[in-house]
């Protein structure tokens, strides 16, 4: 009986970290990263006509793996509470439909280039890096994701591209923005950008 | 034995009641995976987009105490007015004169042909990036490079190809130039500078022409016309294995010129860490960028 209780515990144990292991942030981010691989792949997936289809799909993914408004804080910082609750919604809704439209065409542009996640790095409780690289024939593009922990879910906040940080990147144009100008100012560059792209 | 039955239980009740915490962390992968092939699923699991409560949240943050923090750097533009006019001059000159250019010379010579001419442009790169390893006391670095140098020349038909960096070698190019290694022992950029035609630079930065010109061997080609031939063949060669990269940044940006600035700036102070933390002398150092220092405030 006492042999059959402790192999119990342990494997009560073991079950426990087998669990905490599959949170990890490079298995949130790799799984994410793979379906939008198979959208990509996907052979009944070709050609022009389909490209709104997979849009759709697209979006349903990266929906589940950013934290879109982590993102959009952390580019505002201090200037989020000039903005009225209407203002910052409308910021959230922007910002994120600029971001889709400019990557979105990198993305579908994709050609079987290899994907390799090599580190993780723990660097709070709630926040970890994911450092991954695209491996192209002539070249290698350096991406870390940068995610948190919100509700037991880590969601990226933040993506580095070859050493460059998009939210600090964001952050230093509407900070020049908001220096001299108001938020609805800001808002109206931004509604003007999302109909030009 | 009442001992072990209750651990039995307490067990138990801890996983029954971590499980569905738990269970959420990795279903964000598992199930959500599994149900990519059909969407409707995983559009069920998204997060509920009218939250208005994170809308209300007037919470003063300025994320200056997030582990990333130390990385916020900024770079003083006296010369704003004037590099944004480099700026619109370069941006044009991409469009109009180095693109269109790129893309013929794209379709006249096939992949492998291009990348044996950036190999070999790379390859005489090596006293330049010999010389900025030996400066930053990388000793390291300026022994791969020579390795990579004699191994190239040997077996990469001198230089057109690199089996240094296979994976059974295994030696990776030292990128590195003279602005690094002045970054290395703590010069700061001073300002930025937009040059025609070079792009992005500051003072400090601007020792890399030293790199480019005089410690390139094909600049001393004679004529003069033949060496500048050659340095336009290997700049619409590189542009060629980069199309659609300087669009997407632009494409994204809010303020093209500020976006710029910034992804220069970051992707500077990344590189001098970096051959910080491989120099003998500032190894130790390296907690405290050069660059933080002339950071001013953003906001």
């Amino acid at each position: 009986m006492r042999k059959y209780v402790l192999a119990l515990n342990l494997l009560m144990i073991f079950m426990l970290s087998a669990i905490a292991v599959a949170g990890e942030p490079t298995t949130a981010v790799e799984a994410s990263v793979n379906q939008v691989l198979d959208v990509l792949k996907d052979p009944k997936l070709k050609g022009e006509e389909a490209k709104s289809v997979k849009t759709e799909k697209l979006r349903v993914i990266y929906k589940g793996m950013f934290d879109e408004m982590e993102f959009s804080r952390r580019t505002l910082t201090r200037n989020w509470k000039n903005f009225t609750p209407a203002e910052r919604r409308e910021f959230v809704e922007l910002f994120e439909q600029v971001l889709e439209k400019s990557y979105l065409d990198k993305i579908l542009d994709y050609s079987d280039e290899k994907i390799v996640f090599h580190k993780e790095s723990m660097i709070a409780k709630d926040k970890a890096e994911v450092q991954s690289k695209i491996v192209t024939s002539s070249k290698e593009i350096p991406i870390d994701y940068r995610l948190i922990l919100k509700d037991g879910k880590w969601k990226v906040y933040d993506v580095v591209v070859e050493n460059v940080s998009l939210v600090q990147n964001y952050r230093t144009q509407f900070n020049e923005i908001l220096a001299d100008g108001t938020p609805e100012q800001l808002l109206k560059i931004l509604r003007k950008k999302v109909k030009e792209q | 034995m009442k001992h072990s039955l209750c651990l039995v239980a307490i067990f138990a009740w801890l996983a029954l009641f971590c499980a569905p915490a738990s269970g959420a962390v990795s279903g964000d992968g598992k199930t959500a995976y599994a149900a990519n092939t059909a969407a409707e699923p995983a559009m069920a699991q998204m997060p509920d987009p009218t939250d208005e409560s994170a809308y209300d949240d007037d919470d003063d943050y300025d994320y200056d105490d997030e582990p990333f923090g130390e990385e916020r750097v900024t770079i003083s533009d006296p010369l704003e007015p004037v590099n944004r006019i480099a700026h619109v001059f370069n941006d044009r000159m991409y469009f109009w004169v180095l693109k269109p250019a790129a893309v013929v010379y794209k379709a006249v010579a096939p992949e492998p042909v291009r990348i044996s001419v950036k190999n070999l442009h790379s390859h005489l790169g090596y006293p330049a990036r010999f010389l900025s390893c030996l400066l930053q006391t990388d000793f390291t670095g300026a022994a791969e490079e020579t390795g990579r140098f004699v191994i190239n020349t040997l077996w990469g038909i001198g230089g057109l190809m690199d089996p240094a960096a296979g994976e059974n070698i295994n030696l990776e190019k030292q990128d590195t130039d003279l602005g690094e290694t002045l970054g290395v022992y703590g010069v700061g950029h001073g300002f930025y500078i937009v040059w025609p035609v070079f792009g992005p630079s500051s003072p400090r930065d601007s020792a890399s022409f030293i790199d480019e010109y005089l410690l390139y061997p094909p600049f001393y080609i004679r004529p003069w016309y033949a060496s500048t031939a050659l340095t336009a063949l290997e700049y619409v060669n590189s542009a060629s294995l980069r199309i659609g990269e300087y669009e997407s940044l632009v494409g994204a940006a809010i303020d093209p010129y500020v976006a710029m600035r910034n992804a220069y700036v970051q992707y500077r102070m990344k590189s001098v860490q970096a051959r910080q933390a491989r120099s003998l002398l500032f190894k130790e150092e390296t907690a405290g960028p050069p660059e933080v220092k002339e950071a001013e405030d953003e906001n």
